[in-house]
């Protein structure tokens, strides 16, 4: 429904539009309605000549199911919604489903890099793909992320994925997706992480089964080279030198 | 003749406000303005910082601090998985939007009272840096470590050691200079392959802080 503003492309995207849809329908009911009654009243009920406002506590039967039924009805449409919510919850971030790949997902001020285990289908073995702005997956298959952040708060946000999973620094997240649409999607981060967290930004890459062979196949000769390099970065100085 | 002054009027404010957006900012104001996103990491004299590993970058001559913006910008410097540093930089190098922004803030960097920074490592061995230095340095880098535009080499008397060998570590596992856009940064990544290990990385540093600055 939410497609023609912004593309859907995992499998339980269409969860989360579902649930922003039900929201905002019961919500705008309820907003439209007590917008109506209330100008309603101030229209019906406005000051005229020669008639004298009385004071109405709203104590009186006839008067209280005025307030009565709607707060019920409201009620029941709170319900509706933690119902429908915890469904969307669980089958997003309760839900583990077995991966077909496990990616790593790095987030740092202020770049988002990545791992994919590449031909022998294990991370950190010397054939992984590691990558900085871009994530390739392939379109059908469970994928299992690794989201961890080298700094600070970070938070991984695939707005086409309808994902978003923050990143402290010190834990490692689970979490999955399963891509059902070809093409390029924005990556965000949606935890302020610093002056450069608004241009903090990369691409996930969904591509055809072939696509996504011709691109392991290209990064995975480039790899063992790279994979040397994961060394120390900058030493500090030894205290008291 | 009320709808033709009330036109003429909106003309003027709309006018007016259009004029204001294209007013041009003196180019000092814009530098200074601009190096205000630099601030945070290497300070407000370009003293670097060692806690966010920021170089000192005070005096560095406008043609480098040009050159490394634009290999930010263009991810040919910064952009390998384990720079955390250069994953820093990058996003701050394309926060220059304007076509003048960057030359305005190389500009504006290279103006900046440069200061020699201290060691922050104890002194290794200066006599085996100086032959390592004279041996394979010298030539890009200079005698007196000064610098040479045309073979796009900094000078180097005035950065910080654990700067420079924080470099040439990066340098050497590849993390700088192995992009095949980055020509200067390839020539660098040879030599520092030279260097045996860590010692020898830490012998010609501190050799390149005894030169005169």
């Amino acid at each position: 429904m939410l497609d023609h503003l912004i593309a859907s492309a995992a499998s339980f995207s269409g969860d989360v539009d579902g649930l922003f849809v039900l929201i905002t329908v019961l919500v705008g009911v309820w907003f439209i309605a007590a917008e109506a009654m209330f100008f309603w009243l101030i229209f019906r009920f406005r000051a005229k000549d020669g008639e004298k406002a009385q004071y109405v506590t709203g104590k009186e039967k006839h008067l209280k199911k005025w307030i009565n039924i709607p707060h019920a009805l409201v009620l029941v449409c709170d319900v509706v919604i933690i119902v429908a919510a915890i469904r969307v919850w669980v089958t997003i971030k309760q839900t583990l489903p077995p991966a077909d790949r496990t990616v790593r997902v790095v987030a740092q001020q202020w770049a988002w890099t990545f791992a994919d285990p590449g031909p022998d289908q294990k991370l950190d073995t010397p054939d992984d793909i590691r990558t900085t702005d871009e994530l390739h997956v392939e379109v059908g298959k469970t994928y299992h992320f690794l989201l961890e952040s080298k700094d600070v708060v970070h938070s991984f946000f695939v707005p086409a994925f309808r994902l978003k999973q923050d990143a402290d620094p010190g834990r490692i997240y689970t979490g999955w997706f399963k891509p059902t649409k070809t093409g390029s999607y924005d990556i965000l981060c949606a935890e302020i992480c610093g002056i450069g967290h608004g241009v903090m930004g990369a691409l996930l890459v969904v591509d055809t089964p072939e696509a996504f062979q011709a691109w392991e196949q290209a990064h995975a000769a480039e790899t063992p080279a790279e994979a040397a390099s994961a060394t120390e970065s900058t030493p500090a100085p030894a205290a008291g030198q | 003749m009320l709808n033709k002054a009330y036109a003429a009027l909106i003309g003027a404010a709309l006018s007016a406000a259009f004029v204001a957006g294209c007013g041009t900012q003196p180019a000092a104001e814009r530098s200074s303005q601009l190096y205000e996103t630099c601030m945070p990491c290497h300070g407000s004299s370009g003293e670097g910082n060692l806690a966010l590993r920021a170089p000192a970058i005070a005096g560095l001559p406008k043609w480098y601090v040009l050159a490394q913006l634009e290999k930010f910008k263009k991810g040919v410097r910064g952009a390998h998985p384990d720079d955390m540093e250069g994953h820093r930089m990058r996003p701050m190098a394309r926060s220059l939007l304007g076509p003048n922004d960057p030359e305005l803030v190389a500009d504006h960097v290279s103006k900046m009272r440069a200061v020699w920074e201290k060691p922050d490592f104890a002194m290794a061995d200066t006599s085996a840096g100086g032959t390592t230095y004279r041996g394979l340095c010298v030539t890009c880098h200079g005698e007196g470590g000064e610098g040479n535009e045309a073979l796009g080499a900094p000078p180097i008397t005035r950065q910080h050691d654990w700067y420079m060998v924080a470099q040439l570590r990066k340098f050497q596992s590849g993390m700088r200079g192995s992009n095949p856009d980055d020509i200067t940064g390839a020539q660098m990544r040879a030599m520092s392959l030279t260097l045996a290990d860590s010692v020898a990385m830490h012998d010609v540093v501190s050799y390149v802080k005894t030169l005169p600055h």
